[in-house]
Formats: C-alpha cells, sequence, structure tokens
C-alpha cells in the first residue's frame, strides 16, 4: 500500500514543504529511505522501527521503500522520524481516519516511541503557515515556541501512540490545541541586566553609545586594560529600543535554526548580545559549515555583536563583518547549497589603544615601540573603520569615582531618550529603506543632514585645525543628525556637530606616530 | 657629468669602507678608476683583507653605471667634498661625510639651520613641548634640521611644514630606502614642499644599527644649534648632543618633569650645564638674532562654560571624567565645548581622554 504524508525542512532559514511517500511491497524485509538524507535521515529507519514497536503498534515486516520528495533537495537532521512512521502505520492501515493527510509531522522519535524537539521548528511554521497549510503535529517539548503562531491549528504531542490514537480519534481525554499567547504578555522587564547604573564616571563613553543606541551606529572603543569596556557594552544592549513582535519572531527564527532557543520561552523578547571569541572561526561567524548554521553575526541579528580586542580578531574574520555591515544580511554560499542570513546588528567593537594597552595612560607608561603601535591599529583595515561611525576613549577611572555615592543615571532613563530619537527616525524614514540614521544613503543624507553655514564653517574649521581625514565627513554628519535627533531638533546645529567630531578619536592626528 | 673621483667615492660609500680608510686612498692614490683602486697595492696596504673581499666580490661594472644611472632618474644628486655645492658647515669637521646623496633644495643648509631632535617615544608633554618649539622656531624663519625618525623627528618635521618652514631630513638609511618606512610619506612631503633628504648612504643602503649615531653626526654638523625637547639618558640623542659638543654648537634644552624617566637627558644637560634651559621658543629666535614670529594676539571671547573649562586647564592637564564632574557641565554640552575650543585652538586633547591647554 502506498502512504502520503506532509513535513517540513529547513533551508538556511526558510522552511520547505517536504512529502514522505510510503510504499509497502512484499520482498526481503527492509526499509529503503529515499532523497537526499543526510545520515540522520538514513539512521532514521531504525528509530522508527523501534519506536513503532515499543508504543505497542504494529511493525509489519515487509519492505518499504520511503521517498523524501522533493527528491533534489538535500535533507538534514531526524525532524523527519515522525512523519516517516506515521507514514508506515498508514501504509499499513492502522490509521482509520483519512485526515491524516491534512497533517504536517514534525518531530524527532526516540527508541520508546516518544517524541522530542527538533531544532528550526519557528521558521518552518512560518513558512507553512504562508503556503497556506492549516495543521501541524509537533513535539510537546517545542510547544512554547509554536505559542506565537497564530491563524494555523497546531497540536503538541509527546508520543507516537498519542500521534495514532489523536489520528484515529480514540484519545481518552482529547488533546488541546496549542494555545496563542500575545507577544506584549512575554515581554519582560530588563531589570535583570546589566545597568549603567552601576557602571561609575565614563560619562562620555556612556554618551557615545546613548548616540549609538538613538542612530544605530556602530561603536569602537579604545582604552586600556581594565577599564571597563566590555561593561559598558554588555550595558549598552539594555538602552536598545524593545524588540518588535516582527523583529522578535526574526531573531527567534534565526535561533530556533541555530538550536540555541530556550524551549521554555519559546519566543526571544531580549535584543540578543553576542560576544564571539577572537579565537573563533571564520565560519562560526558567517555561518555555514555542513548543517548551514546561522554564525554569530547572524545570531546577533537586531541587537549588538560585541567583539572584545577587535584587533585580535584575524583579518579574514573582520573583513567577513563588511557585507553584513553594509547590507544587514551575509549570503553563505557552500558546496550544497547557498543560504542568506538575516545579520543586522549593531557592532560594538573594544580595543586597545596599543599592543601593551596604556598608550597615553596617565598611571602607566607604555612600552611599545611605535611600529608595534602603528602595526597593532592596522590590523584593523581602513574599509571596516569607514563603517564605524563612533570611536570613543574610555579610559581607567579613579579610586575616588569608583567609590563616589553620586547616583549614576538607569538605562531606563537612557532608554527613554533612545525610544523618542528613534520614533523621529522611523517618522522620517516613513516608506523608505532605511531604519536608522546610521543606514542613511547619500541621498538621504543630503536631503536630511542639510548644515547651516555656521555648521558648514565650523566643519571646515574642524578639517583643517585637527587634521581629520576624510572619511570622518560623513560619519560625522550621520552622528550629529542622531545627536539633533535626541536633543529633539529639527535642524542640526554647530554644538551637534562640534559633539560629533569629539567621537572621532582614531582620525585625530596625535594618535598617528 | 660624474667625475671619477666621485665615481670612486660613490663605490667606497657602497661597500662600507671607512670615512678615516677613504680619506688616505683620497690622498695617497694618484689614479682614481675603479679597475685602478680594485689592483693597486695602497689599497692592499690599507685596507683590512675582508673589506678588499668585499669590493671585489661585490664589484659589477656594469650594476655599478646601472644603478648611477638610476640615482639620476630618481633625481637624486651626489654632492662629494670636491664639488662646491658641498656644505660649507660639514667641510671642516673631522669626521666629514665624503659623499652625500640629497634630493631637494640643497642651499638649505647655507641658511640658519637649527635642530630639533629628542627620544623616538615622546610623552604627551614631549609631542607638544617639540610642536611648539619647531613651529616658532619654522615660523622666525630657522629651517629644522632633523632625523626623519619616529617620535620628536616626526613631530619637529610635521609641525614645521605645517608652520610653512623648510625642513631638512638627514636619514640614516639610502634614501629610496627610508627608515622607518611610514615616514614614506612625509619624506615626500618634505622635498615637494621645498626641504631636503640628504644621507651619506647610498640609495639602496639599508639602516644598520651603527648609521644612526653616524647620521647624528652630520645632524650636529650642519646646524647651528640643537634643541633637544625630551629625551631619556639611553638615547641617541646623546650621541648628537657629543657631536655638538665636539663641534661647538649651541645646545638647548627644554626641562621636564623630574620624575619622568623621558626628561632624564634633557634635566641632566642643563643641570651640569652642557645645555642652555629653554622654556620657550622667542629665547631661541632672540639667541641668533631673528625677527620673532608675529603673535597672533586675537581677542577670544569665552561663553562661560569655555571659561569655566579652560580656568580649571590653566593648573594642569584634566581627564574628561573631572572636567564633567568639576564643571557640571552636562556631557553633550561639554563634549562640544570642549570640541570648539579645541578648533579654536585653545585646548589639545590628549590620548585617554585628557586635555590641556595648547
Amino acid at each position: 500500500m502506498l502512504s502520503k504524508v506532509l513535513s517540513f525542512g529547513l533551508i538556511g532559514i526558510e522552511g520547505f514543504l517536504v512529502q514522505i511517500e510510503t510504499d509497502m511491497i512484499g520482498g526481503i524485509p527492509n526499509i529503503d529511505i529515499v532523497g537526499l538524507g543526510d545520515t540522520a535521515v538514513k539512521e532514521s529507519k531504525e528509530r522508527v522501527k523501534s519506536a513503532i514497536r515499543n508504543s505497542g503498534l504494529e511493525y509489519p515486516v515487509k519492505h518499504y521503500t520511503i521517498n523524501l520528495a522533493p527528491a533534489d533537495i538535500k535533507k538534514e537532521g531526524p525532524i523527519y522520524d515522525l512523519g516517516i512512521a506515521v507514514g508506515i502505520l498508514a501504509a499499513s492501515g492502522q490509521i482509520k481516519q483519512k485526515n491524516y493527510k491534512d497533517y504536517i509531522y514534525i518531530g524527532e522519535l526516540s527508541l520508546d516511541g516518544s517524541i522530542k524537539k527538533v531544532r528550526g521548528l519557528l521558521p518552518m511554521l512560518i513558512s507553512a503557515r504562508s503556503m497556506g497549510y492549516k495543521k501541524v503535529i509537533l513535539p510537546k517539548e517545542n510547544e512554547e515556541e509554536a505559542r506565537f503562531i497564530d491563524g494555523m491549528d497546531m497540536w503538541a504531542i509527546s508520543s507516537l501512540k498519542e500521534v495514532l490514537d489523536f489520528l484515529n480519534g480514540e484519545t481518552e481525554t482529547p488533546i488541546q490545541k496549542v494555545e496563542i499567547k500575545s507577544f506584549d504578555e512575554v515581554v519582560k522587564s530588563s531589570a535583570n541586566k546589566l545597568d549603567f547604573e552601576n557602571v561609575k564616571g565614563q560619562a562620555q563613553a556612556k554618551r557615545a553609545l546613548e548616540i549609538a543606541a538613538a542612530g544605530g551606529h556602530n561603536v569602537l572603543m579604545i582604552g586600556p586594560p581594565g577599564s571597563g569596556k566590555s561593561m559598558l557594552a554588555k550595558c549598552f544592549s539594555g538602552i536598545l529600543p524593545d524588540l518588535t513582535f516582527e523583529e522578535a519572531l526574526e531573531v527567534t527564527k534565526i535561533h530556533s535554526v541555530a538550536g540555541e532557543l530556550d524551549l521554555k520561552e519559546g519566543i526571544i523578547t531580549q535584543r540578543p548580545f553576542r560576544t564571539p571569541h577572537h579565537t573563533a572561526t571564520t565560519i562560526s561567524l558567517a555561518g555555514g559549515g555542513i548543517h548551514s548554521k546561522p554564525g554569530e553575526i547572524s545570531m546577533a541579528h537586531n541587537g549588538v555583536l560585541f567583539l572584545d580586542e577587535f584587533p585580535e580578531y584575524s583579518k579574514q574574520m573582520i573583513e567577513t563583518l563588511r557585507q553584513p555591515l553594509e547590507d544587514g544580511q551575509i549570503t553563505v554560499a557552500r558546496a550544497n547549497q547557498t543560504v542568506t542570513y538575516p545579520s543586522n546588528f549593531i557592532l560594538v567593537a573594544s580595543m586597545n589603544p596599543c599592543p601593551c594597552g596604556y598608550y597615553g595612560s596617565h598611571d602607566r607608561e607604555c612600552k611599545c615601540s611605535p611600529i608595534q603601535i602603528h602595526k597593532y591599529l592596522s590590523r584593523v583595515s581602513g574599509p571596516i573603520m569607514d563603517r564605524i561611525d563612533i570611536q570613543v576613549e574610555v579610559d581607567n577611572i579613579t579610586y575616588k569615582e569608583l567609590n563616589s555615592t553620586e547616583k549614576e543615571e538607569s538605562s531606563a532613563s537612557i532608554k527613554q531618550r533612545v525610544d523618542k530619537a528613534r520614533k523621529i527616525q522611523l517618522e522620517r524614514f516613513k516608506n523608505m529603506k532605511t531604519f536608522s540614521n546610521a543606514k542613511m544613503t547619500v541621498p538621504q543624507m543630503k536631503k536630511f543632514c542639510h548644515l547651516s553655514p555656521e555648521c558648514l564653517t565650523l566643519m571646515e574649521q574642524a578639517f583643517n585645525n585637527l587634521k581629520l581625514s576624510a572619511r570622518a565627513h560623513d560619519r560625522i554628519l550621520k552622528v550629529a543628525r542622531t545627536i539633533a535627533d535626541l536633543e529633539g531638533e529639527a535642524e542640526i546645529l554647530p554644538a551637534h556637530i562640534a559633539e560629533a567630531i569629539s567621537y572621532r578619536g582614531l582620525d585625530r592626528k596625535y594618535w598617528s606616530i | 657629468m660624474i667625475s671619477i673621483k666621485d665615481k670612486f667615492l660613490i663605490f667606497m660609500s657602497m661597500y662600507e669602507i671607512p670615512n678615516k680608510k677613504q680619506e688616505i686612498l683620497l690622498e695617497q692614490l694618484d689614479n682614481f678608476s675603479i679597475d685602478n683602486v680594485l689592483c693597486n697595492p695602497i689599497t692592499y696596504l690599507t685596507l683590512s683583507a675582508e673589506e678588499i673581499k668585499r669590493l671585489k666580490d661585490g664589484y659589477d661594472a656594469f650594476q655599478f653605471e646601472n644603478m648611477i644611472e638610476n640615482m639620476f632618474k630618481s633625481d637624486i644628486k651626489i654632492v662629494t667634498v670636491f664639488s662646491d655645492e658641498y656644505p660649507s658647515s660639514l667641510i671642516n669637521l673631522p669626521d666629514r661625510p665624503l659623499i652625500l646623496y640629497t634630493k631637494g633644495d640643497l642651499t638649505l643648509l647655507n641658511k640658519h639651520c637649527f635642530a630639533v631632535v629628542g627620544t623616538r617615544m615622546p610623552s604627551s608633554y614631549g609631542k607638544i613641548v617639540t610642536e611648539k618649539f619647531a613651529k616658532k622656531l619654522a615660523e622666525s624663519g630657522l629651517v629644522i634640521v632633523s632625523g626623519l625618525c619616529y617620535g620628536v623627528d616626526q613631530i619637529a618635521h610635521k609641525a614645521t611644514l605645517d608652520a610653512g618652514g623648510k625642513t631638512v631630513a638627514i636619514i640614516a638609511s639610502g634614501l629610496s630606502r627610508i627608515y622607518p618606512s611610514v615616514n614614506l610619506n612625509l619624506a615626500n612631503e618634505i622635498v615637494e614642499k621645498g626641504g631636503l633628504l640628504m644621507s651619506e648612504y647610498p640609495p639602496s643602503f639599508e639602516a644598520k644599527k651603527y648609521t644612526f649615531p653616524r647620521r647624528n653626526r652630520i645632524v650636529a654638523g650642519v646646524c647651528d644649534g640643537i634643541l633637544i625637547t625630551e629625551a631619556g639618558m639611553k638615547s641617541g640623542t646623546l650621541h648628537t648632543k657629543e657631536f655638538a659638543l665636539e663641534y661647538g654648537k649651541d645646545i638647548f634644552a627644554v626641562p621636564g618633569n623630574i620624575n619622568s624617566s623621558k626628561s632624564e637627558l634633557t634635566n641632566h644637560l642643563i643641570k651640569t650645564g652642557q645645555a642652555e634651559c629653554t622654556t620657550s621658543a622667542d629665547e631661541i629666535v632672540e639667541f641668533y638674532g631673528l625677527k620673532k614670529s608675529r603673535e597672533s594676539s586675537q581677542l577670544v571671547t569665552l561663553n562661560f562654560e569655555e571659561q569655566q573649562i579652560v580656568d580649571l586647564l590653566k593648573e594642569e592637564q584634566q581627564s574628561f571624567d573631572f572636567l564633567a564632574e568639576k564643571t557640571k557641565i552636562p556631557i553633550n554640552i561639554l563634549n562640544s565645548c570642549l570640541t570648539t575650543l579645541e578648533i579654536r585652538g585653545l585646548i589639545r586633547k590628549l590620548p585617554a581622554q585628557m586635555y590641556c591647554l595648547a
């Protein structure tokens, strides 16, 4: 007998329909699985056989040919186990109702017949919904993840036996559909996060981060070891605007595919903060590999990518950031397939001013030779520096500052200002593909960064007297626009330009040795 | 056309024959064609076996002619002790360079030359002092001489160029192999702006340990006086000072922090009376009877916040956080005030968020 059931697979972060065709024929007892499955798919037959038997169901000893259509797309992972098992049960006539064909089956089987969690459920559900499928059976463990997809009937079931009973309408207690939750219910306060309240001093760095958050600018922090660069970076995601539902879904999709989703929460409500170490490989950063998983830069989508000790990263890794910083996505081409992952993040990088870390510091002498400093700084290439709008210096704070009782501003109150500035930007870029000042294109800059004559003179003086490099010009304009937005000004004022110039630390001539 | 004697000197400098031996050969030989030199018994008597081996093994007539041709192509001019253009300030030195490879305006050496030298790794104090002095001295018409190395040398050259002055760089390597290579652009700029590059080593000669102190004797030789802005006890500046003393040049030193190891030499020179203590470029300008550069004494008007900042900086350099705490100016306004003050040239930003008066 022949049976056909539906399941889903993944390419990148998009799902595609897989039809599992099971043909039961006489002959030497065996299961043949065709349709470009990887090892996990091939091994599925053993799991399915045991799962059926251990669930107290009948496994007719026959020859089964199982085809995963479309047969030309590579199938990865154990997500088809449940579909194959249902296919065999249907082919052997154990499912009495004909409606089993309407469902999409997603789940890995354990030998005892229980259904285990899968990775990448959310993107599959989203794709299934957009293709018009209405009914899904999914693992109980993944239930939370499914709660935010409305417009579909989903059942979270924990064992193969229950699936069969459910399909036959023989369950003792009826299995409830997955209850849909609204996103607002689960958005939690960021109270448990690091708060700027706890960072003493560093007024300039905090201000710079506020501007970065408000305009979506990439930031580079330069300072000696122990000056609190990492701490500031960790607090940074706390002042970013809250994730919208669409953004949250995108983030969750990526985390789901990577298998890094917290299954108790189901959806990610906080902006991600990723800190890959500088010994990471380029693939782990960019994504791809044999099982094409999203890399760190995609995991940081809609959040923050923090690269500590920036020049320590290999040249190749730093250059990998170029496309994502420009386009907000990364295309990874591998032998099997080419996938595109979104990766729209704010880059927060930190570095020491020189190899020993104390160049210019007033409490310790720098021991580096000029050539060492030059080499260290030139490890970060110009094109990457071009994409970093704000460069701010962070210095060690004094003991007095450390113990001052003065209250520092909390992240929440900084965030209010950031939210306000973002609102202005959303209004400004209505019906455009841009969402923040940092991503302004040249024509947009011409339109929105109009400079008064006073501003122009100031700019000119700054370039002549401070020896700014030409590439600083556009960065200054964008940052000045954000500063003006933070202050609620429609026009850029000279004070805004002046402040923006102060965030171009590396362009300054004293740095050149 | 290049004379036989010149060729002989180029040949000698290529194979690192010591100056003194060259002088002896110049005196004793009567035919300076290279073939003659290579087989003349006088050569064998004067030079060591190793040096002769170097000459014989290294010499290739074709390559040698090629090199000279290339030199002309790349605008390198050769000046030897026999030419009229040889700087008069060097001719009577005991250990004068016999050959100079130059690029740029040689007549600068006939003007008032003044060397600004110091450590390769100046502190921010050293940087500011060097820049200030070099700028003022250049404005008063002195030709600033230095060694195109890192640190003080580099700042002295740059400040001079910025002030529209002329500067002479005396290099410890060959002219087409500028060391350190980061200064290649600076070297080009010096020539473009009417300055001079000079070296006693052939164009493709790589800098060696001993060439730096040797270079310093030329620095000390060509100028009327030297200014040491910041130098520690182990600095190569020590050589320059020694040569300057030997040649009877004026030595000026800027006093520094007694705790700083980078000011040890300058303070020591002042203490022992080897150098004139100087705290203003005007003193040097007056010393040479030159006209002071016109002080641009524009009246500056400061607003309340700016005045507060300037008042605090009058005592000593301060950090950003300190200024923020003392003045209670909101961070955004403080940031823009500091930048405006800096653009107007009233204050200066140092590394690590420090500010000081310019």
